[in-house]
């Protein structure tokens, strides 16, 4: 086991497009690792004709991702739009993973994301030493993905200025990257494209131009249809999760996270489930991503401090963390809840004792 | 001879197409298409510049039209270009299936078999028992050519397909299989519609036709390949039931088209087989650019490079998910990620306009239609009211002539049960406007058949129903609203009639209550009946002999009344008063003040209708000052129970408290009777006199308020005006403003009052 944290799609999933690649018998766009069909099913998952088992990386609808893919292969810029947590990034990266075989070209969208970060900068000591020339200019990812060919990912449009994100209008419909200090310029190669992820949640973003906004074609990724869903989300993510940080603790039981997902989902709807009931939602936007970090956390807290197993009151800290994020506002519904809906179920008699005894 | 089944669905522009072509290259000289074979006389319609699809044949049962059955086509419809091409043609067409005559027989003898237990199946929500589509049947094909909906399957392999060679065949195999291959549910209807087509089949053979050509669902087409014995098929049809029916053409709806409305043939998007049926080789482009149009024409910037990218991106899911050209789905996808940035709100009017489309066809006026409608698309026609899908408001003058027959004839459909138009508030005053707010249903020409026994135009429709329907109420309410409505439908004969109606009605009703709730409205005809040239005179007469005979037995019926029926008797006087006041005829008010007295003077009457007599007369100058006093000071006596006098009280202020102001002497009464009332009385009569109180403005009751106050120091001294607080200091503030204003100031006072 080698010591880095976290691997990146195409190095955990290695096999997997190694097996697609060597199966695909479509057409592949120039300079693509997969077909696109290729590329969906590595997504959405499947069967391959020699028996290989392809897991699925997003559990949702096959259209959505037929729709990205669809997007890349005409050469338009792809915009993942959509609330915190409903795994944006992770498509992102598994969309340059499938198809560039490399997800590392990434550009993280801040409030101070400069002009430099997305174009070039230059090295100042070579700068002043031998003047303007190629062997000064700083590459970003842009640059490199333009030049190979290559998916670049930009996370987080939104919060990148106004200004800054106008850079990108020459890059995405002439596909050049000017340079007019060498008086030259670097020309996209074929299979260059650009994934952005923006959420429609947060105050203070950038709301992109139009004329920015008129290059991407915009995939909304929804909440999880339905309870199953979520939970096999879930369970999929924290599975891999005690493969990286080698748990010690048990298997996550299906039931804890059956009732995680079930406080998430009433919570987030406004509604119990059974629909009988109305709630109080928090402000929080308690994302499946959210879930999946709570049961982890549980895990951990199992391993190291407690008998192994998932407990109750492994959990409780980290719904509770997950659930009040203002802690006037949404303590009160959170108590309202835990007192309206959880102490009235009668097998969650436990998590309602753990989780009185923290608040 | 050769006999050529097409196998089709219905609505399918690609099976429209590929029938057309099929029989352009067949060249038969008969074609049969499955219908009903009563409506055989329509089809010489077909082909008439002014029959534009959609359309649907209406076929009803003449003496109970709400048993109906509706077959739509439209332009796109394989059975509407099989017709057209035998029109062209000019070669033999008819309908081949069960004749409905059958159909209602036995959908009859099942309601008697069962002792009228159900109702017979949905008859007016337009779906048609005997023409649904076996959709799930295709769904297993689907799934074996690994698709997940049948429609989808259906629709890439047949409707957007390019290339037809030998898809008849093909189709027929698919069904032959499955109909093997599935349990059959025993349909004992299918059996004969079946039978029934293989008969007509056969009877074209024996007439020696050469080419036959079959245009029937595709669910059937092995069914009509495979003859069996003649026999079978006799033995099965033999002795069917019967029914009368009858058939007319009638112009449709995309809307009533399209699955959502019940029908049970319908398909999910009319408005898109309408534009691939007129555009078979579009590749998107053009559905593109009309939802760019429909966009730009909604405020919403849309470029050409938007339409661009979205074909392009609906080309490259097609190519994805293997088929040969994108479908309405993918462009759909398409629009949503590139036009609507990813906003479904907008996918909702492209839905409506497009996808949908209200579009409704026209049918010529030569149709021969039951008469009622034609008499109403005549007047349809001559007042430019045309029918539409969509709903259009109407601002109508009826000063003008023709807004008046527009008027005249809405209001007529409207005593016809046939809800074309809405009324709508209007705003403005006066009476001479109206509005109106006008929908076109399909389902309202079953309304018009079943109208239809009532008189051949609308005019004499419209009396003869309203007459028979005045004859079978006993209720003078129902019969005055009738008559209400039958002023403005402008039907003299009607109205004569409505009122003697009433006049029997009034004249055997010993219930006074009924009377007085029907006064207000006949009160406002004779009076505002005018504006529309009626002779209201009629309905004044009958309101004043109405009024003398509540006048009558007024006084008996207030005696002995619970509190609460007081209370409604209070509102039925109170809108009783207004409508005497209204008719401002001396006579009756004389009348109408004498009754009050009598009622205001009897002990037995209930107290509070007692008091709001004597109040009544009161604002009538025929009790005053000292009469007043005494009436108020008997009501108020100490014998009489509390809660009596505080009913008459209430009676008497009833709305306003203005008289205990500004009266002095009324308002001492009051006040002593209040405060001599001992503890568990004035308990008792509190809320009583809460309730009373409560409904008086705020300003009324501030005023009292004060007024006790005042008056409670010194009883009754300050006699005949009101006191009024007035703050000096603030009062102070503003006297050297109105003193500049006068002119009269200088500056040294203005300085001192800053």
């Amino acid at each position: 086991m080698s010591d880095i944290l976290r691997y990146h799609a195409e190095q955990l999933f290695a096999h997997e497009l190694e097996e697609l690649k060597k199966q695909d018998q479509e057409k592949r766009p120039h300079n693509w690792l997969l077909s696109p069909q290729s590329v969906v099913t590595y997504l959405i998952g499947g069967k391959l004709k020699n028996g290989f088992e392809v897991t699925p990386k997003y559990i949702g609808s096959r259209r959505l991702m037929e729709i990205s893919v669809a997007t890349l292969a005409t050469d338009r810029a792809l915009l993942l739009y959509g609330l915190p947590g409903t795994a944006k990034s992770w498509v992102s990266e598994h969309l340059a993973a499938g198809i560039s075989g490399d997800s590392t070209m990434i550009i993280q969208g801040t409030a101070g994301t400069s002009e430099e970060s997305i174009r070039y900068g230059w090295n100042y000591a070579r700068l002043l030493a031998e003047g303007p020339s190629k062997n000064a200019l700083v590459e970003t990812p842009v640059m490199r993905a333009m030049q190979d060919g290559k998916l670049v990912r930009i996370e987080e449009l939104t919060r990148i200025g106004a200004d800054v994100q106008d850079t990108l209008i020459t890059i995405l419909s002439e596909k050049t990257l000017p340079i007019p200090e060498l008086n030259s310029e670097i020309q996209a190669t074929k299979g260059f494209n650009v994934i952005a992820t923006a959420n429609n949640r947060d105050k203070g973003v950038n709301e992109l131009s139009s004329a920015l906004k008129r290059r991407f074609n915009t995939v909304i990724l929804p909440m999880p249809d339905s309870m199953e869903e979520e939970i096999d989300i879930v369970r999929r993510r924290v599975e891999s999760f005690e493969k990286i940080m080698d748990l010690p603790a048990e298997k996550p039981a299906l039931e804890e996270i059956r009732r995680i997902v079930t406080i998430f989902r009433e919570l987030r709807n406004g509604v119990t489930l059974d629909g009988k009931t109305k709630l109080k939602s928090p402000g929080a936007t308690l994302s499946t991503a959210e879930a999946i970090s709570v049961v982890n956390s549980g895990l951990a807290l199992a391993a190291y401090f407690g008998d192994g197993t998932l407990k109750a009151a492994d959990l409780a800290a980290g719904i509770i963390g997950a659930v009040v994020k203002d802690p006037v506002q949404d303590k009160l519904v959170w108590q309202e809840y835990l007192e309206t809906v959880v102490k009235t179920r009668d097998e969650w008699k436990d998590v309602y004792r753990a989780c009185r005894d923290l608040v | 001879m050769s006999v050529h089944i097409l196998g089709i669905r219905h609505h399918g522009p690609g099976s429209a197409r590929n029938v057309k072509a099929f029989l352009e290259e067949l060249q038969p000289d008969i074609v049969l298409v499955e219908g009903p074979p009563e409506a055989d006389a329509l089809l010489q319609w077909a082909g008439h510049e002014n029959l534009q699809p959609p359309v649907a044949i209406l076929a009803y049962q003449p003496e109970s039209p709400q048993k109906a059955c509706f077959y739509p086509f439209a332009a796109f419809s394989p059975e509407w270009q099989a017709i057209l091409y035998a029109r062209r043609q000019r070669i033999h067409v008819r309908f081949m299936d069960l004749p409905l005559a059958h159909v209602f027989g036995m959908e009859h003898e099942a309601t008697v078999d069962e002792n009228n237990q159900q109702p017979p199946e949905n008859t007016d929500s337009g779906s048609a028992p005997v023409f649904v589509v076996r959709r799930d049947p295709i769904s297993h094909l689907a799934e074996a050519a690994g698709y997940e909906d049948g429609e989808r399957w259906w629709e890439h392999m047949f409707e957007y397909r390019q290339q037809q060679t030998q898809i008849f065949e093909a189709v027929n195999d698919a069904m032959q299989a499955l109909r093997e291959e599935l349990p059959r549910k025993e349909d004992h209807l299918e059996q004969l519609r079946e039978a029934w087509m293989r008969k007509c089949i056969r009877l074209a053979e024996k007439e020696m036709f050469q080419r036959i050509a079959v245009i029937c669902g595709a669910w059937h087409a092995p069914a009509l390949n495979n003859m069996p014995k003649q026999k079978e098929d006799n033995d099965l049809l033999k002795s069917l039931p019967k029914a009368k029916v009858e058939c007319t053409w009638i112009p449709w709806t995309y809307s009533r088209l399209s699955y959502e409305s019940g029908y049970g043939a319908g398909i999910p998007s009319p408005g898109w087989y309408e534009h691939i049926w007129e555009h078979p080789a579009d590749d998107g482009t053009r559905w593109m650019a009309l939802i760019a149009k429909l966009f730009r024409e909604q405020q919403k910037d849309t470029s050409v490079a938007h339409v661009m990218e979205a074909v392009r991106l609906a080309n490259a899911l097609a190519s994805l998910r293997h088929y040969s050209r994108p479908g309405l789905e993918e462009l759909n996808e398409a629009t949503l990620s590139v036009l609507c940035n990813g906003e479904n709100i907008l996918m909702q009017l492209i839905r409506d306009e497009l996808i949908v489309r209200n579009r409704m066809g026209t049918v010529p006026i030569e149709v021969p239609k039951p008469p009622l409608q034609t008499d109403i698309e005549k007047l349809q026609k001559k007042l430019r009211m045309p029918q539409t899908a969509d709903f259009k408001d109407y601002l109508l003058d009826l000063r003008k002539d023709t807004d008046l027959e527009r008027s005249i004839f809405l209001h007529r459909l409207q005593l016809l049960e046939i809800r074309w138009g809405r009324r709508q508030e209007v705003s403005g005053k006066g009476t001479f406007k109206e509005q109106w707010r006008l929908q076109w249903d399909p389902s309202f020409s079953i309304d018009v058949i079943e109208k239809g026994s009532w008189g051949n135009t609308v005019a004499e429709a419209t009396a003869s129903f309203v007459i028979s329907s005045a004859n079978n109420t006993s209720t003078l309410q129902q019969v005055c609203r009738m008559l209400e409505s039958a002023i403005p439908a402008e039907l003299p004969a009607v109205v004569e009639v409505l009122i003697h109606r009433i006049n029997n009605l009034a004249a055997a009703s010993g219930d006074v209550l009924q009377l007085m709730e029907v006064i207000p409205s006949l009160v406002n005809i004779s009076r505002y009946g005018n504006v529309r040239k009626t002779d209201a005179a009629l309905v004044s007469g009958i309101a004043e002999s109405m009024i003398g005979r509540i006048c009558i037995s007024l006084p008996a019926a207030c005696t002995a009344v619970a509190d609460d029926a007081a209370l409604a008797l209070l509102e039925l006087f109170y809108a009783m008063n207004d409508a005497i006041n209204l008719l401002q005829d001396p006579a009756l008010t004389g009348e109408w003040q004498a009754t009050l007295l009598i009622i205001s003077r009897a002990a037995q009457s209930a107290s509070m209708i007692g008091g709001y007599a004597t109040r009544l007369l009161f604002d009538g100058k025929i009790i005053t000052g000292d009469a007043l006093v005494k009436a108020f000071s008997v009501a108020m006596s100490v014998a009489n129970p509390p809660a009596q006098a505080a009913a008459w009280l209430e009676g008497f202020l009833k709305g306003s408290g203005t008289l205990l102001l500004l009266d002095e002497e009324l308002w001492n009464m009051v006040h002593n009777w209040v405060s001599q009332l001992e503890n568990d009385f004035f308990i008792q009569v509190l809320p009583l006199l809460r309730r009373t109180f409560s409904n008086f403005t705020a300003p009324e009751r501030k005023k009292l308020g004060d007024k006790v106050k005042s008056a409670g120091a010194g009883n009754g001294k300050k006699s005949g005006s009101t006191t009024v607080g007035i703050d000096e200091n603030r009062a102070s503030k503003g006297i050297p403003v109105v003193m500049q204003i006068l002119g009269w100031g200088d500056s040294k006072i203005l300085a001192d009052g800053a």
